[in-house]
């Protein structure tokens, strides 16, 4: 059964400009949740903005019954979420959505590329990556457009994990873009092990899912997962639109992104 | 403490007391608490959140003959106090309706209500005779009134004629309760809803979505791919209450009344206006709990105006 849970916020604060990481508290939640899976949380008290918000799980604290989400402030309804104060209670639907595999192999290498706040759901599969495979073999390359926006990178360092940041601007690390960190990674990478045991997982901007998708098929790596974020009215699976065009055994379909995603297999996705 | 449980005792007599019970056509409802069309899919998802056997009835997501495949994307955007949707009836066809998506549905004790949309009128007459005498379907909702798809459905529901022509060629085809669900995009509903009595309607749902449309100044584009999609929620419930009020004036067929609703009192609402049962669309989306809380409140409301039986205060606005 699905429930809609009552969180209380412990804390908001501003990990960067206009990005803020909350911390809730959800028992359920926090139990329950796999990384990739994302939570819809109602952001008003009135009936405008009318619709919950997506977020993807960013941390899960299971034995302290907490977990956080880490979100941009980009209109009305994340404004409205910002300016909420600890002990404010929110309802929230989740963990919504199908998670990311995290493989079988304990040979395989995995490599997570973020874009922006597309860290969010990351973090918490490196942390997860890192549980079940031993953090050696996780890399993490994270794309910012500059030093301040950054996010996590502290928080994926702590897990012991590899980490290469990369600014638009070059202010902070590799001066570029998060693909060009991956393509160069990836023909490292793959000149010790074979690219069958690569894996990649990726989130952020669409343009940059679509480039990671080409890369990594390029380079012939296992398995490449995005986790894509639709304009959603349900979050649930009745409303029909969230969807994304995906290819299947009888030509192209549309895929619910709050049901069969919001991860997807990038070879399954038709890229536009 | 005494006091509350006194309180709380007495309440749950009410509730059991009070009479729900509504009909429609053929169909016997347990309260007069339904779910729209295309805000609930197929039941399955929302099973999650409570059991399906406390709802009057199951409007199933519009169903066609062959499988459509909907609309581009973006197909929704949010409005003050509602959403823009043109989904375009993506569905799977009615023969994986009966086959994959009905069973799940039987376990439940339940009406379920197939909402039917074609592009001709062979095909909305295909799939109900595909429908006709199949277990656990109880009633047929012709959409002649979905906006987004451009040929067909609307083309129907915007003339008395169109109407006509597509509720008299599917009443040939079955004894199941007919309800014509009708679009508000139209000059006179009052004419659509009598010639859609005429030609053989059971029972009448309004309203479908409003046509409307919005822009991204930045961007200068359309926000939806389709350009205009169907307005739904709270900004619609004034023209939906005086649709349903206007036509129940005039009409002597049950209304099933949407557009809207959140609250047992904005139910509560239409059955005042006239609707016989009421319908939770996007609501579902914002609290998927809507509906019970809706049946619950609305015997809390007859309780508290000592009203024995809902079917009393239906079209009693003055
Ligand atoms: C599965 C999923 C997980 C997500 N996880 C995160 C996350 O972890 N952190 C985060 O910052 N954001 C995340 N998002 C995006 C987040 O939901 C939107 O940024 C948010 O809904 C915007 O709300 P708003 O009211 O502030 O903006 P609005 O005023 O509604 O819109 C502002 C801008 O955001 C765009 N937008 C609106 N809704 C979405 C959406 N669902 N997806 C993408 N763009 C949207 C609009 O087109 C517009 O350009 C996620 C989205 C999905 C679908
Ligand atoms: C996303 C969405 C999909 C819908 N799909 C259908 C449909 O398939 N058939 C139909 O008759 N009405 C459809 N409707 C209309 C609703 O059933 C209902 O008539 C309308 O939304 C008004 O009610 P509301 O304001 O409570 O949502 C849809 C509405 C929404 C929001
Ligand atoms: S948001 Fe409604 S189906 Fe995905």
């Amino acid at each position: 059964m699905k429930d809609i849970h009552v969180c209380r916020i412990i804390g908001q604060s501003e990990v960067a400009p206009r990005i803020v990481r909350a911390l809730l508290k959800g028992p359920k939640i926090a139990r329950e949740a796999q990384p990739g899976q994302f939570v819809n949380v109602q952001v008003g008290k009135t009936t405008d903005p009318l619709l919950r918000r997506p977020f993807s799980v960013h941390a899960a604290y299971p034995d302290e019954g907490v977990y956080s989400i880490l979100y941009a402030v980009r209109g009305r309804g994340t404004t409205l979420l910002s300016e909420m104060r600890p002990g404010d209670e929110l309802s929230v639907i989740g963990p919504l959505g199908t998670p990311f595999d995290l493989g079988e192999s304990s040979d395989s290498r995995h490599i997570l590329v973020a874009g922006g706040c597309g860290a969010a759901p990351l973090h918490f599969l490196c942390d997860a990556l890192c549980r079940k495979w031993g953090c050696d073999n996780v890399t993490v390359l994270a794309g910012a457009q500059s030093k301040d926006a950054v996010v996590c990178e502290a928080e994926f360092r702590a897990n012991g994990v590899n980490v290469i940041v990369s600014t638009d601007d070059g202010s902070h690390g590799f001066h570029g873009l998060a693909t060009q960190l991956l393509e160069t990674h990836l023909s490292k990478c793959i000149s010790q092990t074979p690219g069958s045991h690569v894996r990649v997982y990726s989130c952020g901007p669409h343009m940059m899912l679509k480039q990671v998708a080409q890369i990594c098929r390029e380079a012939g790596v296992a398995r490449c997962q995005v986790s894509l974020e639709t304009v959603m009215a349900c979050g649930v699976g009745v409303c029909l639109g969230c969807v994304q065009k995906v290819r299947g055994d009888s030509g192209t379909s549309y895929k619910r992104v709050c049901v069969d995603g919001p991860v997807f297999d990038a070879e399954e996705i038709v890229w536009d | 403490m005494g006091l509350n449980q006194t309180g709380a005792q007495e309440q749950q007599t009410a509730r059991r007391s009070a009479n729900l019970a509504v009909k429609i056509g053929k169909i016997e409802m347990k309260n007069p608490v339904t779910v729209a069309s295309g805000t609930f899919g197929f039941g399955q998802e929302m099973a999650e959140f409570y059991d399906l056997s406390r709802l009057g009835a199951i409007f199933v997501k519009g169903t066609s003959l062959h499988p459509w495949p909907g609309n581009e994307y973006p197909r929704t955007v949010e409005t003050p106090s509602g959403m823009l949707n043109a989904i375009g009836l993506q569905n799977d066809g009615v023969d994986v309706f009966v086959e994959e998506k009905l069973p799940f549905l039987r376990r439940f004790d339940v009406p379920v209500i197939v909402n039917v949309v074609g592009h001709t009128v062979e095909e909305y007459t295909e799939v109900v005779s595909r429908l006709d005498g199949v277990e656990g379907v109880h009633g047929i909702e012709i959409n002649i009134s979905c906006p987004n798809v451009k040929e067909g459905c609307l083309v129907f529901g915007t003339t008395a004629r169109g109407t006509a022509e597509v509720v008299r060629a599917v009443r040939k085809r079955t004894n199941l309760t007919l309800i014509t669900k009708l679009s508000p995009n139209v000059g006179n509903i009052v004419e659509i809803a009598q010639a859609a009595i005429d030609a053989g309607s059971d029972a009448l749902s309004l309203i479908n979505t409003l046509l409307g449309t919005a822009i991204d100044p930045w961007t200068r584009r359309f926000r939806l791919a389709n350009k205009t999609g169907g307005l739904s929620g709270p900004a619609i419930k004034p023209v939906a209450l005086r649709m349903v009020w206007e036509v129940a004036k005039a009409v002597d067929v049950p209304i099933i009344g949407m557009g809207g609703i959140m609250t047992a009192l904005d139910a509560i609402e239409f059955l005042l206006a006239g609707a016989r049962a009421v319908s939770v669309g996007t609501t579902n989306f914002v609290n998927p709990m809507a509906p019970i809380e809706i049946i619950d409140g609305i015997t809390d409301y007859l309780h508290s105006m000592d009203i024995a039986d809902v079917n009393e205060i239906v079209g009693t606005v003055s």
